[in-house]
């Protein structure tokens, strides 16, 4: 239960700048994820929370009180790496107690809280496994167990979901959240998967090139990105250029209605978005509707995947599994009012 | 087809003969002739009946003890000093710095260099008229070459002690190097975020982790120091002289009847090498653990 404060952070490495004055305010308890492509600082940032890596300039505070004078084996920033890494010269008990040996606490104390820790994270029984006998999974939750029990301040996960498979993604990502949730300890993981932020986190840190482009929850991330790039990285790449003047965008084939209320761009140019399940391929009225071609049809089970042409822009569209349609037939598709987000304007985007 | 099987079923040995052979007939051929010769079957000079007198001679004989005790201890210490400077280095060796590639080549030049040639090169540079002594003289630290304390046919061995030094802390440190940097940061990060400071990093992560290279080499160190005679012959005191050494002059003495005995000594020298490095891996296996 920690609140995390980083402030005006930045990280050099001789000419490049790999974290560029971050500031974030983390509350007590939460679960936020760095969420980036690889190379964009996130790492860097876990490790100057944890002190492995000292900041170039800016600060780091624990409870508004700054940490960089502490060295990291005081400062109850623990980590757990992408590869589980489990002291390999000693059992699962020696693994998870390894803190508290640290700690030099009497070792009756010690066998009780692993034997507690083990059943937290539903491994009862393991305490004389050794790491090489466990399967991936296993060794993840080791891990977890090694971390939690020494009651950390900020719990750091880099990529904790990696090197698994589908199924045991799924099921960890069930145990951190609830572990977490139970244990109420402030935590931070790193992930470049948006689906992994979007499941697992309270809020997301969105970062590219060191720069932090988005701090909000998952929700936000889908109806207000706060820039085409962030749009694009959730999967959301329906765009066209128009101008908005009060609660109409001029648009080349005609003026949208949008939700005055709900948007934050003022007058001027902007560029308009729906997200691909908001675009409805069958009007329900005559507002807002646009040309467009299809360009291809996937079926994806649940829904059909619709590749169009909106003036010279590619989108996509998601309508029903059995929705009928014909590769090259023009259509007239609906941008509902209440789905329509406006982004700043992006240079190099062109209508046709 | 069933000569095809037996074929398949002596291939195996019949692969490893030749390495076998040569294995078997002059290892243990001479081994079996060295234990004969040590309790009384030596024909050549007459002798056929068994007897244990030549153990019961060494083994009464206070020179022995002292021998003994001499070779434990110059084997001991060299294995001991010779780990820890080098398990010194190659935490020093395994950061990447400025110089750091020089430096590792510059410590592994000791590797080919044959002992004897390293021992000369000792004398050269320790004994009374040598190089370090007259630099003393000449910085005026001493007055005269005989006032540089000895270190070369000294009782405590101290130019023997180097010279094992000089070679064995390269060929441990190499190893325990190798481990090191495949080994990488990580574990001790781990440790450090989980509140380890930089004695227990070292104690409980690291050193665990290059024990059984730190055994291996030094185990072979040790067999290799005490069972070695030229060192100990050239930079050694006459008397008290070490096991091999003992052994080798009654070796080579003209009188054949002091070779059972000089074969006594060997396999005596055989049997408490044995039980030392049995003793020395279980302690080290005890100290390793976690």
């Amino acid at each position: 239960m920690t609140h995390v404060l980083i402030k005006d952070l930045t990280r050099r490495f001789d000419s490049v700048i790999a974290v560029n004055n971050l500031n974030l305010e983390i509350e007590s308890g939460e679960m936020v994820a760095f969420l980036g492509p690889s190379g964009c600082g996130k790492t860097t940032t876990l490790r100057m929370i944890t002190g492995l890596l000292l900041p170039t300039s800016g600060d780091v505070l624990f409870d508004s009180k700054s940490v960089l004078t502490i060295p990291t084996e005081k400062r109850g920033a623990v980590m757990v790496f992408q590869k589980h890494l489990l002291f390999p010269t000693m059992n699962v008990a020696k693994n998870i107690g390894f803190g508290l040996r640290m700690a030099k606490m009497p070792q009756k104390e010690i066998d009780r809280r692993v034997s507690e820790m083990l059943e937290l994270v539903r491994l009862p029984g393991f305490e004389t496994r050794r790491p090489h006998e466990l399967s991936g999974g296993q060794q993840q939750r080791i891990a977890l167990a090694r971390a939690l029990i020494v009651r950390p301040n900020v719990l750091l996960l880099d990529e904790p979901l990696a090197n698994l498979d589908a199924n045991l993604r799924l099921e960890m990502r069930e145990l951190i959240r609830t572990i977490q949730n139970e244990l109420n300890t402030t935590a931070i993981f790193v992930t470049h998967d948006q689906e992994e932020a979007v499941m697992l986190a309270d809020r997301i840190a969105l970062m590219f090139n060191g720069v932090l482009q988005q701090f909000d929850t998952p929700q936000a991330f889908y109806e207000r990105p706060n820039s085409a790039q962030v749009a694009r990285f959730f999967r959301n790449d329906n765009m066209i250029l128009g101008t908005r003047r009060g609660s109409v965008v001029e648009t080349p084939s005609g003026n949208l209605e949008i939700d005055a209320g709900r948007v934050d761009q003022s007058d001027g140019p902007v560029m308009v978005t729906v997200r691909p399940e908001d675009v409805a391929l069958v009007p329900s009225d005559n507002t807002n509707l646009v040309q467009a071609k299809v360009l291809t049809q996937v079926y994806m089970g649940t829904h059909k995947q619709v590749q169009l042409d909106v003036m010279g822009h590619t989108w996509l569209a998601h309508g029903p599994a059995d929705f009928e349609i014909e590769v090259g037939q023009t259509l007239p598709i609906q941008l509902p009012k209440t789905h329509i987000w406006l982004l700043p304007s992006e240079n190099g985007l062109q209508n046709v | 087809m069933n000569r095809l099987k037996l074929f398949e079923k002596l291939r195996v040995p019949m692969m490893l003969f030749p390495a076998l052979a040569i294995v078997v007939l002059l290892f243990g051929g001479g081994m079996i002739s060295g234990i004969g010769q040590s309790v009384g079957y030596f024909p050549v000079i007459g002798l056929q009946d068994f007897t244990l007198d030549y153990y019961r001679d060494i083994l009464t004989d206070s020179g022995f003890i002292e021998s003994l005790w001499l070779t434990f201890r110059l084997a001991f210490l060299s294995t001991l000093m010779s780990s820890v400077i080098a398990v010194l280095f190659a935490l020093v060796l395994r950061h990447a710095f400025r110089g750091s590639q020089f430096l590792t080549f510059l410590y592994q030049i000791p590797i080919p260099i044959p002992h004897l040639v390293v021992a000369t090169g000792i004398v050269l540079l320790v004994s009374q008229s040598g190089l370090l002594s007259r630099g003393a003289v000449t910085l005026g630290l001493t007055s005269t070459p005989r006032d540089f304390p000895v270190m070369v046919f000294d009782r405590p061995g101290i130019a023997i002690q180097l010279t094992y030094l000089w070679k064995e802390v390269p060929f441990i440190g190499i190893v325990v190097l190798a481990v090191l940097k495949s080994v990488g940061p990580q574990y001790e990060e781990i440790a450090q975020t989980l509140g380890a400071n930089r004695w227990q990093r070292f104690r409980f992560v690291l050193l665990p982790l290059i024990m059984p290279g730190i055994l291996s080499t030094s185990i072979i160190v040790f067999a290799f120091v005490f069972a070695n005679y030229e060192i100990p012959l050239l930079l050694g005191v006459r008397y008290p002289t070490t096991l091999p050494v003992m052994a080798f002059r009654n070796y080579q003495d003209p009188d054949l009847a002091l070779r059972p005995q000089a074969m006594a000594i060997s396999v005596i020298l055989a049997i408490v090498a044995i039980l030392l490095l049995v003793a020395y891996k279980r302690l080290a296996k005890y100290a390793a653990e976690t």
